[in-house]
């Protein structure tokens, strides 16, 4: 492999137990980084605040979602019954807000599904099949049991001796550097 | 831990007073299995070699399966007087067919969305298979109405689309609505499904050792990595749908009702039908869940994450739905008789006494009478019971629909037009064949896909507080 | 017990009287309409007895729906409903009752108990042939018999959540979980059945020509969602110089703003199914009730119920719904608090829908009848007699909380409630 390859990604780093990675967390935190992430097999309770993240954007999204869809449905029955081709069934006006309100209901809730479906993997930025860390060993056993720190040489903070030094005393496993 | 209290004012003296009293919660996970034990577990039900129980099930299925397969194509090459359905009654097994098989999706809906918002943590051990269950109902619900229609090559103009004709569809029928709920339904009920499965995916994917299988579950698990950054969005959308699903699932079986209830038919009008059908509908689902969650227990050796708490709590569910149902049976005909209408007074009598009324006791008995067996712990723990019970909610449930379907039908206003339904063997074909159609599916289901939620399950392990010492 | 909260149980007596005084007045009102044959005044105080009786019933099913549930946030919440419910037998008696045994009163408020009341058609009620029809079960007798039996069932299944709740307090016995959790699964089902009925005979039966099965759920809904919403205030005032002092914190405030949130949409559920399913099928039986609530039949044209109906949907569930939706209304404590303050104005605005409107015989109406204007003075003895009720109700709570420990100290679920966290 040559020279100009040897980009580095970042450093990894394992624990063994989720109040291990937790307080681990709360330090990197503490010490000011901003691209890093904690891996995790399941989400851990409390993570979002010990890594100081914001509260997800998703429910914009889904928001967004189900006014698009209201409006969809509004729009729908009414060009269809009432502009386009009127018709009285059963005594009730061309349009009312009341007869076609499944319909009404059902596009508010399909849109909104879309905007959270959609929304979250688009904040997720998935799909995304070819990322540095599939290519570290022991990163599989990150879905099955095992937690880990990775951080990112896109912070301002990151240097490769001293990252490591850093994880090492977070009390950290294996730590690892991570080839891009 | 830190107590979240707002006042900054000094400890109430009362906290000195108190000492709870010893009451242990059931465990969720029994012997203090780890979250490695967790993974093997549900993956090596994957990557186990097809095992021949299996193989065999799977050649009944397509059989059985094989039945609808050729109900329909003799419907379609002949005609819908293929079926039992001639005046009066027009709606005879396809549209109890159809409101049975969206019934038992809605248990699905109800563990992964209702008990998620309720924080019912014994839920994640049965909510995937739960929901594959509702995707699969909802297929096979679909299949009736769309060869109700008739000439099902027509089935597209029920959709909002532009036809030839330039008529659109007519949204004040509730035939109309119930198109936009159950593909609502089946779509969210799919995008609900897969992206709770796919950091699940994504375990199978990192273990997969032939690149074929590693490839598979690389294009389903989209790359998910994992990183807490998008767990917090994960969870908040699986909170978001779990939210959107809930009011969804009600809608549902409610515009289902509505197709009986917006109708002046005495029997069909009554205003209670929107959560009488939703209670029943999920009372029929939870009832398949363990029809299905019993056997794949003991196949797979599952008691440790699906134990005696589950099963006991699913009872309850049962009994309490079950006796909703009965306190709905008991309404509609206080109301026939307060109401002192004759026809709804007719209508009810006609049920119980009439023509009918031995699919109106086998309704009664089943779902009213044998769900109360589950008052009794030792019931509970009888799983061969259990089990039998359980298939008794399921035929009760069958006949409800039938019940009120045929008997409103059959005796209306008119003395002069009544009749008698019965089904012809093409009805009977059509619906044997779709239990083989759902089994193939679930089958698949097991074979290919995560069974239980394992970060689901990892999550409620007492472990994975990250407070425990 | 901290002084603060014992100085606010120390106010029952000055509550309670001033309860006593405000029910009086109300009750001699609806003995000087008696003279006039003025049916609002007693109706008012039919209101107020309901409006907390439905509160009240509310507290009770939710007290046995935690049991049931073995609900972790819920003990520290629980024991102010077991507080309140001891309440719901004196509220009946005091309202309900006396109303339908006195038959001046009964004649005046149930059109059906007077044979000789006449209807809008010019007949009279005892040769109406839908009465004849209904009459198994709209007689005297039996109606009477039943509004004993809601008194009995309703004392005995308070009597039994309190007793076993408060004596654990005493005996740190794990054993009375189980016995109320025995209570609260048996209580759920007979509480329902006994609801409904009693919302068949208290409301629905105002108008006894109308019938709807879903009115039993209608009730349930209202009285969980005025449940909560009394919860709110309540436990607001608790936690402000009350015993709730440092314990109540921002998970308790958030599960209450979901269950407000969830009962929100399913009384709006209950109450559009029931018009919806009313309004498609247009069937004259049904409709002529919805009728008299959106229009004046003398004019043709919208009438003020129109505009509580109105009010109903948006401002009973819209505000209330899209303001619950989001996480910052569900735990910063006045916002809460308002919203709960809305839904509890709203419940006394749904009895009012559901109550109120008549048809009161007009010549020379075109129809034979006018509708009982929503705009009028009695909507003043309304809220003269639910102050009442809510006065008695509130000084027996304060009294109730003499009587044992504020917070169930010995519950096998308190510290779960007390550190409850999101």
């Amino acid at each position: 492999m040559n020279e100009r390859n040897e980009r580095i990604f970042g450093v990894a780093c394992t624990f063994r137990k989720p109040a291990d990675v937790f307080h681990a967390a709360e330090k990197v935190r503490d010490a000011g980084w901003t691209r890093w992430d904690v891996h995790t097999p399941f989400p851990i309770h409390g993570m979002d605040q010990a890594m100081g993240l914001p509260r997800s954007k998703v429910p914009r999204l889904t928001l967004l979602g189900g006014v698009t869809g209201f409006i969809t449905g509004c729009l729908l029955t009414w060009y269809m019954n009432s502009y386009d081709y009127p018709l009285i069934v059963g005594g009730k006006p061309y349009w009312s807000a009341i007869f076609p309100f499944p319909v009404l209901y059902e596009c508010t809730i399909l849109f909104a599904a879309f905007g959270t479906f959609f929304g979250q993997f688009i904040l997720n930025r998935l799909p995304h099949h070819h990322h540095p860390l599939f290519e570290l060993p022991n990163f599989a056993r990150v879905s099955d049991d095992t937690f880990m720190v990775v951080l990112e040489a896109h912070d301002p903070k990151f240097h490769v001796d001293d990252s490591r030094n850093f994880l090492q005393s977070l009390g950290g496993q294996e730590i690892t550097v991570i080839r891009d | 831990m830190a107590h979240a209290h707002d006042s900054s004012s000094e400890r109430p003296a009362i906290l000195d007073k108190v000492r709870p009293a010893e009451l242990p919660r059931p465990k969720l996970i029994l012997n203090d299995r780890g979250f490695h034990w967790i993974t093997d577990k549900v993956c090596g039900i994957v990557e186990e070699p097809t095992p021949l129980w299996w193989k065999v099930l799977f050649g009944v299925a397509l059989f059985i399966a094989s039945f609808t397969g050729l109900g329909l194509f003799y419907l379609v090459s002949t005609g819908t007087g293929t079926w039992g359905l001639r005046s009066p009654v027009g709606w005879g097994w396809a549209i109890v067919n159809f409101v049975f098989w969206v019934g038992i999706g809605h248990a699905g809906t109800l563990i992964s969305a209702i008990l998620c918002l309720l924080r019912q943590k014994w839920r994640t051990s049965i909510n995937r298979a739960a929901e594959a269950m509702t995707i699969f109902a909802v297929m096979c619900a679909g299949i009736f109405p769309l060869f109700h229609v008739g000439r099902v090559w027509f089935g597209w103009w029920l959709l909002p689309l532009p036809n030839q004709n330039g008529i659109w569809p007519q949204f004040r029928s509730p035939l109309e609505w119930d198109v936009f709920a159950v593909s609502t339904y089946f779509t969210v009920s799919t995008l609900f499904w897969y992206m709770g499965m796919v950091p699940d995916l994504g375990v199978i994917r990192d273990r997969a050792k032939t690149w074929w299988r590693k490839a598979f579950y690389s294009v389903l698990a989209l790359g998910w990595r994992s990183g807490n950054r998008q767990w917090s969005n994960f969870e908040m959308a699986y909170l978001l749908l779990a939210g959107l699903s809930t009011p969804l699932v009600l809608s549902v079986h409610t515009i289902v009702s509505f197709d009986f209830a917006v109708s002046n038919v005495p029997g069909w009008h009554t205003t209670i039908f929107p959560p009488y059908f939703v209670a029943g509908a999920i009372f029929s689902g939870f009832a398949m869940v363990l029809t299905l969650m019993l056997p794949l227990r003991a196949i797979y050796r599952l008691h440790d994450v699906i134990n005696q708490y589950h099963i006991d709590n699913m009872c309850k569910i049962i009994l309490a739905t079950g006796t909703m149902v009965g306190y709905a049976y008991a309404t509609e005909f206080f109301i026939a008789a307060y109401s002192g209408n004759v026809y709804e007074k007719f209508a009810f009598i006609n049920r119980a006494f009439g023509q009918y009324s031995w699919a109106y006791w086998i309704m009664v008995s089943c779902n009213v009478i044998t769900p109360q067996l589950f008052w009794f712990k030792k019931v509970r723990e009888n799983h061969s019971l259990v089990w039998i019970i359980c298939i008794f909610v399921n035929v009760g449930m069958w006949f409800e629909r039938f019940v009120i379907t045929c008997t409103s039908l059959a005796n209306d206003y008119l003395p002069s037009s009544w009749g008698y339904y019965s089904p012809t063997l093409v009805d009977i074909f059509t619906f044997f064949g779709t239990f083989g159609f759902f089994s193939v599916l679930f089958l698949l289901f097991i074979r290919f896909l995560p069974l239980l939620p394992m970060a689901e399950i990892k999550m409620v392990a007492p472990q994975a507080d990250p407070h425990a010492h | 017990m901290s002084d603060s909260s014992s100085n606010l149980s120390s106010k029952w007596t000055t509550i309670l009287s001033f309860g006593v005084i405000a029910l009086v007045a109300a009750w001699a009102l609806a003995f000087l309409g008696l003279g006039q044959h003025d049916h609002r005044p007693a109706l008012s105080v039919l209101l107020g007895c309901l409006f907390w009786t439905s509160l009240l019933i509310g507290m009770l099913m939710l007290t046995m729906i935690t049991r049931v549930f073995d609900a972790g946030w819920a003990p520290v919440i629980r024991r102010n409903w077991e507080f309140m419910i001891g309440a719901l037998p004196v509220v009946l008696l005091l309202g309900v009752v006396p109303l339908a045994f006195l038959p001046d009163f009964r004649h005046l408020l149930w059109e059906w108990t007077d044979l000789k009341h006449i209807l809008p058609s010019g007949h009279e009620v005892g040769h109406d042939p839908i009465l004849q029809a209904k009459e198994w079960f709209l007689n005297e007798k039996f109606f009477l018999v039943r509004i004993s039996l809601y008194v009995v069932f309703f004392s005995v299944l308070t009597w039994a959540m309190r007793n076993w709740s408060f004596k654990q307090d005493t005996d740190r016995t794990a054993s009375h979980t189980h016995t109320l959790h025995a209570f609260s699964a048996a209580g759920i089902p007979l509480g329902a059945v006994a609801l409904t009925m009693l919302a068949f005979d208290c409301l629905m039966a105002l108008s006894y020509h109308w019938f709807s099965t879903m009115y039993g759920v209608w009730f349930f809904a209202l009285s969980i969602r005025l449940a909560l919403a009394a919860t709110v205030i309540l436990t607001y005032r608790l936690s402000n110089g009350g015993w709730l002092d440092g314990i109540l914190n921002q998970a308790h405030r958030h599960v209450l703003g979901c269950l407000m949130l969830a009962f929100t949409v399913f009384w709006a559920y209950i109450s559009f199914s029931q018009y919806f399913l009313i309004y498609t099928a247009n069937i004259p039986e049904e409709t002529f009730w919805y009728n008299i609530r959106e229009f004046n039949p003398v004019t043709g044209l919208k009438s003020d119920w129109w505009g509580v109906s109105m009010y109903l949907i948006f401002g009973f569930f819209l505000l209330p719904f899209l303001a619950l939706l989001f996480y910052r209304s569900k735990i910063v404590p006045k916002r809460l608090l308002t919203i709960a303050v809305i839904i509890f104005i709203g419940g006394i605005v749904d009895l009012w829908f559901n109550a109120v409107p008549r048809q009161i015989v007009d010549k020379t109406a075109p129809e034979g009848f006018t509708v009982s204007p929503f705009l009028c003075g009695g909507l003043a003895t309304d809220l003269l007699a639910i102050a009442g009720f809510g006065a008695i109700v509130i000084g027996l709570f304060l009294r109730s909380a003499t009587k044992a420990e504020t917070i169930p100290v010995h519950d096998p679920r308190i510290l779960e409630s007390i550190n409850y966290h999101e």
